[in-house]
């Protein structure tokens, strides 16, 4: 820090005997103004914190889905697609539960039974029924959800965990029922 | 026709200018003469936003094709149109549909949401027709750069408008074509979940950037179309982005007048 | 009749369509004084005449009616939502018409060696009370009373509530956003909803940082400004009015496309099976195995991508563009030819998927980078 000399800086013009010199006003300004940046900074940081709240209300994330005879072989369900958004498939070895949202831009396909086929209405992406893509700009496979047998022998769906083809997670015990 | 009508007529509105009140309200009286023409510009602050005097060629239709005006004023259409509204419209996903559908069932005079949709669809159409006058008479160009860089900015707003208010009336237009416009926001590099470059802002296994924390869903207050988003969107579409607009719009105004008035061949 | 109809249904689809209105257009709209000969020789300027005038509105207005005699095309156009745009297909070709005459009058005139005709009006001052609030006073009655016919005439659309689970087909964005829709079936949504209109707004705010031309401030003309004028319409009339005339119009039920008068079949197949240019590549031209390194297999899209917004500015530089790089200089020449490349990405991937079923260029499924 600078030591103006103070009982001269009252009489003496500004030029004469600066109060501060150059260097100490950088110095000055630099502090300040970065201190003037980290408080915008903050508050930017917290409302943009703000737009994300802490508690979510959301429909339940879990649901039963019945006993796997319930499921024919080769069958795309579609009992659960209103209410949960899901698509159970039972194949030769195995049911799995499939997400239906489009992994363009999350419409909801529509199942083709005569051309065996997902269909998306919003751009024409085309899934297999095991939810691999073939047409269309979807870039990925749609999303498997976790499915197990609950006690009492009932399929449940955990919608909160996914699987993704791409990232090899198809073959995770989790994500199918052996039948 | 009488000839005695409209000298009755003539008569009353002279009496009626120049009575106390009237001179109160309007300082100038009834712009006859020239100096009357001019200082009637000047003194009322609507129309201040015009210059006295312009060349000829400024107020020809065929140049100006009006765009710029009307957007203006469909502007303030939508906004008297959409404050009545609001009196009647709540924004959760219980009331909203059944509010919108009571606008034109229960409500004395139900065109004031048909004025709102069709208005709004007008202003974009103007907007771009405005655009495109100012780009074909070279109206860009200096010392008007920085007012076609505000203008840009307004169309873009126009279009946000446009858009957040597509989502209010809570039907299936509505919801599928926020939640196809939604997840292009999820798909932004870096901060979007489904974007390129998520998986790169990461602490070893755990991403920063999922589907409850991306740009997707600052959008829309939850992980889809839902309660939140409605609010949010409804809240951008009535305060948010209004506000923005009128601040936008304000400058462009003034720099109409500073950048020297409307175009003209030097 | 239906002979026609159905000529029409194949003259409409986009790989016909497409290529031909692009090649109209650039004698329409020439921009280099080459293509102003053929403009000229062709006769084309007669467009932009009272005559032509009257041509392209008489024979617009018998195309819509000839069309609402059928079924499939009454039923589109008429839903209320579509209105706006054959309320826009009308003004947008009005006021490029009223442009484009008013440019080539003048245009005449400074061959005569005349000051166009907004100099020869601007010589006198008037006044703007009453003048010009006036004028303004009419348009806005003439609007307002337009605005309360439109609203009393048609219903506002309101569909079924909201509901998650079942998505409407076909299900459109608003119609002003169609252009971004139509791309995001040839891009992935961080190109088409996020990286396209990013640099669409920037681009345009950048015209008049790069247009430096100083004629043609204050009038219409097409002569002084071709250049400019012609990438403004093709960017603005072709990759984005009819972009959302398609979107309205032919896309139809699970995005497919179909001709104005044909009737929307949910169950019309059509094979979209698309491929990589990296499965391309090693499975049918190298026949081989897909290498497993992600750089490796894709290194030849990455080749070319780099390469064409690298190589191709300093080819055009040197070749087409030579004189547009002389009077921009390497800065301004370098971003108009970046936002150029990149506006013409989007007809090249068109036809890259319409002639060989090109998916993607750059195929990183693993990092969600597909280009």
């Amino acid at each position: 820090m600078s030591q103006p000399t103070q009982t001269d800086s009252k009489n003496t013009s500004a030029e004469n005997s600066p109060m501060m010199n150059r260097r100490t006003f950088l110095k000055w300004s630099t502090i300040g103004w970065a201190a003037f940046a980290a408080v915008v900074g903050g508050y930017g940081t917290m409302v943009l914190r703000y737009l994300f709240p802490n508690v979510l209300f959301e429909p339940k994330q879990e649901f039963r889905a019945g006993l796997p005879t319930e499921y024919q072989i080769g069958e795309v369900s579609e009992r659960w697609k209103d209410a949960f958004g899901t698509w159970i498939i039972r194949d030769q070895e195995k049911i799995y539960a499939l997400a239906t949202i489009c992994t363009h831009l999350g419409c909801t396909p529509n199942w083709m039974p005569n051309e065996a086929k997902f269909k998306c209405p919003c751009h024409g992406s085309g899934f297999y029924s095991t939810g691999i893509n073939f047409e269309g700009p979807a870039p990925r496979p749609l999303e498997r959800y976790r499915i197990f047998l609950a006690d009492d022998g009932e399929i449940v769906v955990d919608k909160t965990k996914k699987f993704q083809q791409e990232k090899g997670e198809w073959s995770d015990p989790e994500s199918f029922i052996s039948v | 026709m009488s000839s005695g009508e409209p000298n009755v007529i003539a008569k009353l509105i002279d009496w009626l200018s120049k009575t106390q009140v009237a001179k109160a309200i309007f300082r100038t009286g009834i712009p006859r003469n020239r100096r009357q023409r001019m200082t009637v510009m000047l003194n009322n602050v609507f129309l201040h936003l015009h210059p006295v005097r312009l060349p000829k060629h400024a107020v020809k239709i065929k140049y100006t094709w009006c765009m710029g005006g009307l957007s203006f004023f469909i502007f303030l259409v939508l906004t008297v149109t959409g404050i009545l509204l609001m009196f009647y419209y709540r924004p959760t996903v219980e009331y909203a549909y059944g509010d919108v559908m009571d606008l034109k069932e229960q409500v004395p005079l139900g065109i004031m949401r048909e004025i709102h949709r069709w208005g709004a669809h007008l202003m974009v159409i103007t907007v771009w027709l405005h655009m495109f006058r100012v780009f074909m008479t070279g109206s860009y160009k200096p010392p008007r750069e920085f007012n076609w860089i505000i203008g840009v900015i307004l169309l873009v707003l126009t279009m946000l408008m446009s858009f957040t208010g597509y989502l209010l009336p809570w039907d299936q237009l509505a919801i599928w074509a926020i939640t196809v416009g939604s997840n292009m926001a999820g798909a932004t590099p870096f901060v979007g979940a489904a974007g390129p470059g998520s998986n790169l802002l990461a602490l070893g296994d755990v991403n920063f950037i999922t589907s409850a924390s991306d740009a997707r869903f600052a959008m829309l207050g939850g992980r889809f179309v839902g309660e939140g988003a409605l609010l949010r969107f409804y809240v951008l579409h009535c305060i948010g982005l209004p506000f923005v607009i009128m601040i936008f719009m304000i400058v462009h105004f003034w720099r109409v007048r500073k950048d020297g008035g409307i175009s003209g061949p030097v | 009749m239906d002979q026609f109809k159905h000529l029409i249904n194949i003259l409409a689809r986009p790989y016909i369509m497409f290529p031909a209105m692009i090649a109209a257009f650039f004698f329409v709209f020439p921009p280099t004084e080459g293509l102003m000969k053929i403009n000229r020789r062709l006769g084309l300027y007669k467009l932009w005449t009272n005559k032509g005038g009257v041509a392209i509105f008489s024979f617009m207005i018998a195309s819509f009616a000839f069309g609402l005699t059928d079924e499939n095309f009454r039923l589109i156009v008429t839903k209320p939502d579509n209105v706006p745009i054959v309320g826009l297909i009308f003004l947008v070709v009005f006021f490029l018409w009223l442009a484009m005459k008013q440019g080539w009058d003048n245009d005449a005139r400074q061959a005569k060696g005349l000051k166009p005709n907004e100099a020869e009006d601007a010589k006198e001052n008037i006044l703007v009370w009453p003048d010009l609030v006036y004028i303004e006073l009419i348009a806005l009655v003439i609007v307002s009373a337009l605005l309360i016919f439109w609203a009393v005439s048609l219903h506002a659309p309101l569909e079924q509530p909201a509901n998650p689970t079942v998505s409407p087909n076909p299900s459109k964005a608003p119609w002003y956003f169609l252009g971004l829709q139509e791309m995001l079936v040839y891009f992935d949504p961080w190109i088409a909803g996020v990286l396209f209109p990013t640099v669409i707004m920037l681009g345009f705010m950048a015209i008049p940082f790069i247009d430096n031309n100083r004629k043609g401030l204050g009038y219409y003309t097409f002569n002084e400004r071709k250049m400019a004028i012609s990438i403004f319409l093709f960017l603005w009339l072709i990759l984005w009015i009819f972009l959302i005339v398609t979107g309205t119009f032919l896309r139809g039920p699970n995005w497919n496309f179909f001709g104005p008068f044909e009737y929307w079949d949910i169950h019309k197949l059509e094979a979209l099976t698309n491929i990589n240019l990296s499965e391309m590549i090693y499975m049918i031209f190298l026949q081989k195995q897909m290498p497993s390194n992600i750089l490796l297999r894709e290194i030849w899209g990455i080749l070319l991508v780099v390469g064409y917004f690298t190589l191709t500015p300093l080819i055009l530089a040197k070749t087409l563009f030579k004189d547009i790089f002389k009077s921009l200089g390497p800065l301004r020449y370098s971003v108009f030819i970046i936002l150029l490349l990149l506006a013409t990405s989007l007809p090249i991937k068109m036809f890259l998927r319409w002639i060989f079923n090109i998916k993607y260029i750059i195929a990183i499924p693993e990092f969600f980078l597909n280009i």
